[in-house]
């Protein structure tokens, strides 16, 4: 059977459960999901409230490294069966659900929790997308540390 | 000559005032010399190397690469997604 294999950039509200529906296969036991949600109060660091986030991307871009990183799931985690990689934009409020990563598979000791952490984290290190903060004080680009090496 | 379309994202937009320029540049002309031109029309640009990720035809390109011909490149920092 097919693997499915989602990656988007979106502007709509994003739908777990018709995302957690198009992963899911006959053989599938496990699923586990991250999202992240904007903060709206920073606790961590400077401590400060954001107003909002607007998020920007480089489309074709943006869905080209979601594969690549799809792939990358799969070949560090041959059990992983169906993977969705989505990124909300636009202009998202405190509380807003921002990005869903999620991998299926027929059991949950089959690394669906790494691969989950794995996809999410390499977004933040090599998909083309970036959100400017805005919070009382003023708004701000918030700018990642992860610079690509060749054939990344 | 080869003429490329240059997109800018994030901050390097804001700080440019550009979505979208176009450049001729010379056939052979690498990603470092086109980094200078850059430098030299926008010196709003951040001269670290940290800061100015570049992209051509969607996938990230480095210092000694030759740009193709009608290429589409992307200029932006360090991507924030998530």
């Amino acid at each position: 059977m097919d693997h499915p294999t989602i990656f988007s950039i979106t502007e709509s509200e994003l739908d777990l459960n018709d995302l957690l529906a198009q992963i899911t296969l006959p053989a599938t036991g496990a699923a586990c999901f991250f999202s992240g949600v904007v903060r709206g109060v920073t606790a961590r660091g400077e401590p400060h409230q954001t107003l909002h986030l607007e998020y920007e991307a480089y489309v074709p871009m943006a869905e080209a490294k979601m594969k690549q990183v799809a792939d990358e799931i799969r070949q560090r985690w041959p059990d992983v069966e169906g993977i969705a990689i989505v990124q909300r934009v636009g202009t998202l409020m405190p509380g807003t659900p921002t990005v869903l990563i999620g991998c299926t598979a027929a059991h949950r000791d089959t690394g669906v929790f790494e691969a989950a952490r794995y996809g999410i984290d390499r977004l933040k290190e090599i998909v083309p997308i970036w959100k400017k903060e805005v919070s009382p004080a003023g708004e701000q680009w918030i700018e990642g540390d992860y610079v690509p090496k060749p054939g990344e | 000559m080869n003429k490329v379309k240059i997109l800018f994202f994030a901050t390097l937009k804001d700080r440019t005032g550009t979505r979208e320029s176009h450049l001729e540049i010379s056939a052979g002309t690498t990603v470092s010399e086109l980094k200078d031109l850059l430098l030299q029309r926008f010196p709003e640009l951040p001269k670290s190397k940290a800061s100015l990720l570049v992209a051509i035809n969607k996938e990230y390109a480095f210092d000694q690469e030759e740009i193709p011909q009608g290429a589409e490149i992307a200029l932006f920092p360090p991507v924030s997604g998530g």
